[in-house]
């Protein structure tokens, strides 16, 4: 039989679920934590493999994975199945929704690039009128930023810019190579600002690595993975809530267990997703939805994958000196800064990410056979190329809803996503690709290809809103500390809280915001209000 | 079966000459030598008719030949993993090869009355003419030229992901590429 002495349940075990424990147990707060998925065991788990004595040759299954490109056959099982965990969308504006549904979550797999976002997104409707702000500024939230970078060691360099606020960082004094120095200079004449990457480093920089350990250290946090919450229990007196129901993924057995106060870290679209589902009389549009607006703004970050693929000359045939490729580097947004009437044909910016050395693919160029094979002995290695990181702006009419009849393999109903891209957003695209394409020329490599072709909306695997914060309980599900407005035992902490989101990559600020928000919870319990 | 082949096969079956024999061990942690159901048999072909895989065959060929000493296309056989891989493949992408080898296969009897696995590598070339086209984002919307730039990728990667490149990599003291991290099933 089990003893219900938690203090708190949190769903999610990722980046916020994983913070959230990492405060609260180490504050002597006793938590449990439901995960959906399994527990990885990178021993058992994992193992070197040769491509070609994988099934499919590398390929992956056909139809697997409709809607991951990100998945390849070595790491195909790291992913959600759709077939069991399926969705919907308008079939004329498709959605790709990338899921990891194991301990840890998506910190398994991240990008790991670690950027702050500045007043220009917190403040964005004060610059330029769209939107709403959001109900903190920067100063606000840099302590939890401060404590943060350090815990994921991220490294990088401080520019002082304001629409890149610097960090507390391992420092990043690498020289340049030959092309990364011709690149930067031909930037810096165009006026375009550049960076090092600014990246949590180590060989994993994971929720199940630096957060879970040290939280389970304190004898304060039971996890209870393969417990799929179906839906969030409510007392009907008080409004708060009060129990989660979940299945055990394996059997399909149903539990319940009881909830003072409930942290939810699903991940912006499986947090609203069981929002919706938690519908009550006091609650009949889903829970803490007083304002209406719960499932709406959803946006994410869109990408332009290799926007431009570039030659450096002096590295063809493996000549030019030893330095003359390799690097990184980023472009933060530079578009739109100042106040007033827009300088561009868009709101808002977009970033880059480029990188020197790589081979670009044969596929772009329009030749076969021994030519081809020619080409691509010459061109090894002397690749450059940049992608692209666009601001998508939320608007009310990109939602997630509940599918009226399809159900999940647990029986749960799975929602309908609705999200596409406005001229707001291609125009951005358009303005990367030339402006990219001037970079390059005006740096001497030879542009083998530019485009402006952004990936579907959810591929960036940035999705965000739909469970917004805001100053305005009409406007907004949750206040500035991640608690609901009409539930104030319920924190959502994941990506769904953002009001907006900038071009910088959104782990970090959900990270510190989860910091803050715990530690408000604390105060609160401490004062007896919670 | 092929001499590489059947040179793996002996050296994974166990001597039985009572002088090399061992004496059986308690310990259950044996490690066995094995090899992949790739590396003991001939594929079963079940997608493409005959004339059609003779086509691919051709094609492969053309876009992926041994070069200096490097396998190619023929020797990774691509065409034949091709040909299981599309049978598992989205309708759609499986009509694309179909009708598009059709199609060269058609053209190449009406130009030069013959097929396209029978022409020499100057006609058969110029039949791959859609290929010299600039890259774009967007696929061509004439499917022959749809067709040719998917089964440009696929013969390639077939070819580099094949034992017989990681084999001559390896040979020739190159960088053996394709081993990564695997992932198994977790439970």
């Amino acid at each position: 039989m089990p003893t219900f002495n938690h203090d708190v349940v949190i769903i999610g075990s990722g980046a916020s679920g994983g913070m959230a424990a990492y405060i609260l147990a180490q504050a002597g707060v006793k938590c449990l934590m439901l995960e959906a998925g399994p527990m990885v065991d990178f021993t058992r788990h994992r193992s070197m493999k040769a491509v070609y004595d994988l099934p499919f040759r590398g390929f992956g299954e056909p139809g697997r994975f409709p809607h991951i490109t990100q998945a390849s056959e070595f790491d195909a099982n790291l992913w959600t199945d759709e077939k069991k965990n399926p969705y919907s969308h308008p079939e004329s504006d498709p959605y790709y929704w990338v899921r990891i549904r194991l301990l840890g979550g998506k910190t398994l797999r991240w990008g790991r690039a670690s950027w702050r976002l500045s007043d220009y997104e917190f403040k964005g409707k004060d610059h330029d009128g769209w939107g709403e702000n959001w109900p903190l500024t920067l100063a606000d939230l840099a302590p939890f930023y401060d404590r943060v970078e350090p815990l994921f060691r991220v490294s990088g360099r401080n520019e002082g810019w304001p629409q890149l606020p610097d960090g507390k960082l391992l420092a990043d004094d690498s020289t340049e190579s030959l092309s990364m120095e011709r690149f930067l200079a031909s930037a810096k004449k165009l006026g375009v600002p550049t960076t090092k990457p600014r990246r949590a480093t180590g060989t994993l920089a994971s929720s199940v690595n630096l957060l879970l350990p040290a939280a389970q250290a304190t004898g304060n946090l039971t996890i209870v993975p393969n417990a799929i919450v179906r839906e969030i229990g409510v007392d009907p007196k008080t409004g708060l809530v009060n129990a989660v129901h979940y299945i055990d993924r394996r059997s399909k057995r149903e539990y319940t267990v009881p909830a003072k106060t409930l942290l939810l870290g699903a991940s912006t679209l499986e947090s609203t997703r069981l929002l919706l589902n938690s519908r009550s009389r006091q609650y009949p549009t889903g829970l803490a939805n007083s304002s209406g607006v719960l499932g709406h703004y959803l946006f994410d970050q869109f990408y332009v994958k290799n926007t431009v693929t570039a030659i450096v000359p002096e590295a063809r045939g493996g000549k030019g000196p030893r330095n003359l490729m390799g690097g990184a580097g980023y472009v933060p947004r530079f578009t739109n800064l100042k106040p007033g009437k827009p300088e561009k044909n868009y709101l808002r910016g977009w970033a880059w990410d480029f990188g020197s050395g790589g081979t670009p693919s044969p596929e772009l160029f329009p030749q076969w056979g021994d030519e081809l094979a020619r080409t691509m002995a010459d061109v090894q290695g002397a690749g450059f190329s940049m992608t692209t990181m666009g601001e998508s702006l939320p608007r009310f009419e990109h939602k997630l809803t509940i599918h009226p009849t399809l159900r999940d393999e647990w029986g749960i109903p799975a929602p309908h996503i609705e999200q596409r891209y406005t001229d707001n957003e291609h125009n951005m695209a358009k303005d990367a690709m030339e402006t990219g394409v001037a970079l390059c020329e005006g740096a001497g490599f030879e542009v083998l290809a530019a485009h402006s072709q952004m990936v579907p909306p959810g591929e960036s695997i940035h999705e965000l809103g739909t469970c917004r914060m805001g100053a305005d309980a009409t406007k907004s599900v949750l206040n500035s500390f991640n608690q609901a407005h009409d539930v104030k035992n319920l924190f959502v902490l994941d990506g769904s809280a953002f009001p907006s989101g900038g071009v910088q990559n959104p782990t970090l600020t959900i990270l510190a915001l989860t910091v803050r928000a715990t530690e408000y919870l604390l105060a609160q319990k401490k004062q007896g209000k919670l | 079966m092929k001499r590489r082949h059947l040179l793996q096969t002996l050296a994974a079956t166990p001597a039985l000459l009572p002088a090399q024999q061992t004496n059986p061990s308690p310990d259950e942690n044996v490690v066995l030598t094995v090899v992949s159901p790739e590396s003991a048999g001939l594929p079963v072909r079940r997608f493409f008719t005959p004339e059609q895989f003779a086509t691919l065959q051709t094609l492969a060929d053309l876009i992926a030949p041994s070069l200096d000493g490097r396998p190619g296309a023929k020797d990774a056989e691509a065409a034949a993993f091709l040909d299981f891989l599309l049978a598992k493949s989205p309708r759609d992408r499986q009509v694309l090869y179909q009708r598009s080898l059709d199609t060269l296969n058609r053209t190449a009897r009406t130009k030069h009355q013959k097929a396209f696995s029978e022409l020499g590598p100057t006609e058969a070339n110029a039949l791959l003419a859609p290929l010299k086209v600039k890259w774009t984002y967007a696929a061509p919307t004439e499917p022959v030229a749809a067709f040719l730039r998917a089964a440009k990728a696929d013969i390639i990667r077939a070819t580099t992901n094949s034992r017989a490149v990681a084999e001559a990599n390896i040979a020739g003291r190159r960088r053996a590429t394709g081993l990564n991290p695997y992932w198994q099933v977790i439970e």
